[in-house]
C-alpha cells in the first residue's frame, strides 16, 4: 500500500484483551503488581471489575500498528501518552494517521481506541523506512501496499507505479 | 482540601542514580512470546520488539518498581499510573545481546488535580547501553503517583 499525507493507516484490532497475557507481562516486566492479575484486588482497590491490562502492553500495540503498516521500518522515536486504562476482555484498536514524510521517515499519529469507551492512549511516532520504501519519499508517498483512502485510490488506481 | 500553601513538600529525590548492575539479554524465545501475546509475530532478522525499549529499562534499572515508588515515599500497592512515555533510539534492539542501563530521577513535582486531588508527578530518564557502550535509546518515562492522604 503507497501511503500519502493524511492517510489513515490500516487498524491494529485487538478482539479480546487477554488476562493470561497480562500474567506473562507480569513476569517480562519483573512487576507483580497485583490490579494485572487479581481481580478482587481491582475492586478492593475501587479501580474497577476487571484486571487492568499494563501499561507498556497498550505502547506495543499501537507500534503494532506502525510496524504492520510499514514492514521492515523502525521507530525512531515515540511519545505515548496514558488517558485511560485499558481493561481484560476489551476490544481496542489502534489506529494511525500519517503527519509528515521526509527523508526516508514518516511520521504518524497515533491512538488506541477502547471500543466501548473511546480513545485511552495517544501517540506521536516516527517511523525510519527500508530502503525499499524510502525511494518513495521525494514524491511524499511511501508504502508497498496499496492506499485506503478514496483520493489516494484513485491515484494509485491511475498510476499504480507512482 | 488543604491549600496548595500548606501541603507538605515532595521527597528531594532529583538526581536519584538509576544506573543497574545487572546486564539485560533480550532471549530470542521471551521476545517471541512478547511479540505473540500483543498479536504479531516476531521479526525474522534478529531485532526484538521496540516495546523492550520499555521493559529491559525497567528490569534491568537499579531499583524494582516498589523500590522507585519506595524512594519516592509511595506505596506501590497505592497504584502508580503512567502517565507518559517517550523514546528515542540510536540502533534498533536486537536479541541475545547484554544491555545495560543507566539513568536518573529528573523531577518529583507535587500538584493538585481536579480528577486525582494531590499528586506526585515523578520523571526519571533511562539509557539502555549495547555491548559496545553508546546508548542505543533513551526514555523519559512520567508516573503518577496519587497521595490520597493529602487530599
Amino acid at each position: 500500500m503507497t501511503y500519502a499525507v493524511g492517510d489513515e493507516l490500516p487498524p491494529f484490532i485487538i478482539d479480546h484483551v487477554d488476562p493470561e497475557a497480562m500474567k506473562e507481562w507480569a513476569i517480562f516486566l519483573a512487576d507483580p503488581n497485583q490490579i494485572h492479575l487479581d481481580v478482587e484486588f481491582v475492586k478492593a482497590k475501587g479501580l474497577g471489575d476487571r484486571v487492568i491490562n499494563q501499561g507498556p502492553i497498550n505502547i506495543a500495540y499501537m507500534m503494532n500498528c506502525l510496524l504492520s503498516a510499514f514492514p521492515g521500518g523502525q521507530i525512531a522515536n515515540m511519545t505515548s501518552r496514558f488517558l485511560d486504562n485499558v481493561y481484560g476482555g476489551e476490544r481496542i484498536v489502534a489506529k494511525a494517521t500519517v503527519d509528515a514524510i521526509e527523508g526516508g521517515k514518516v511520521t504518524c499519529s497515533v491512538r488506541l481506541d477502547s471500543e466501548d469507551r473511546g480513545m485511552v492512549n495517544s501517540a506521536t511516532a516516527t517511523i525510519v523506512l527500508p530502503p525499499s520504501q524510502s525511494s518513495a519519499t521525494s514524491a511524499e508517498q511511501v508504502g508497498n501496499q496499496t492506499p485506503n483512502n478514496p483520493l489516494s485510490w484513485l491515484t494509485w488506481l491511475l498510476y499504480p507505479k507512482a | 482540601m488543604p491549600d496548595m500553601d500548606v501541603l507538605p513538600p515532595p521527597p528531594e529525590v532529583a538526581g536519584l542514580r538509576l544506573d543497574g548492575t545487572d546486564a539485560y539479554v533480550i532471549s530470542a524465545q521471551e521476545n517471541d512470546a512478547l511479540c505473540r501475546s500483543t498479536g504479531i509475530a516476531p521479526a525474522d532478522d534478529g531485532t526484538a520488539h521496540p516495546i523492550y525499549y520499555y521493559v529491559a529499562t525497567q528490569v534491568a534499572m537499579g531499583k524494582t518498581v516498589a523500590g522507585l515508588c519506595a524512594a519516592c515515599d509511595f506505596d506501590v500497592d497505592d497504584g502508580p499510573m503512567m502517565g507518559s512515555s517517550e523514546v528515542r533510539f540510536s540502533t534498533p534492539l536486537r536479541t541475545g545481546l547484554p544491555y545495560t542501563v543507566s539513568g536518573e530521577v529528573l523531577s518529583l513535582e507535587r500538584k493538585r488535580s481536579r480528577k486525582l486531588g494531590v499528586m506526585d508527578v515523578l520523571t526519571y530518564r533511562l539509557r539502555l547501553h549495547g555491548p559496545e557502550g553508546g546508548a542505543a535509546l533513551e526514555t523519559d518515562n512520567v508516573w503518577v503517583l496519587p497521595r490520597r492522604e493529602l487530599a
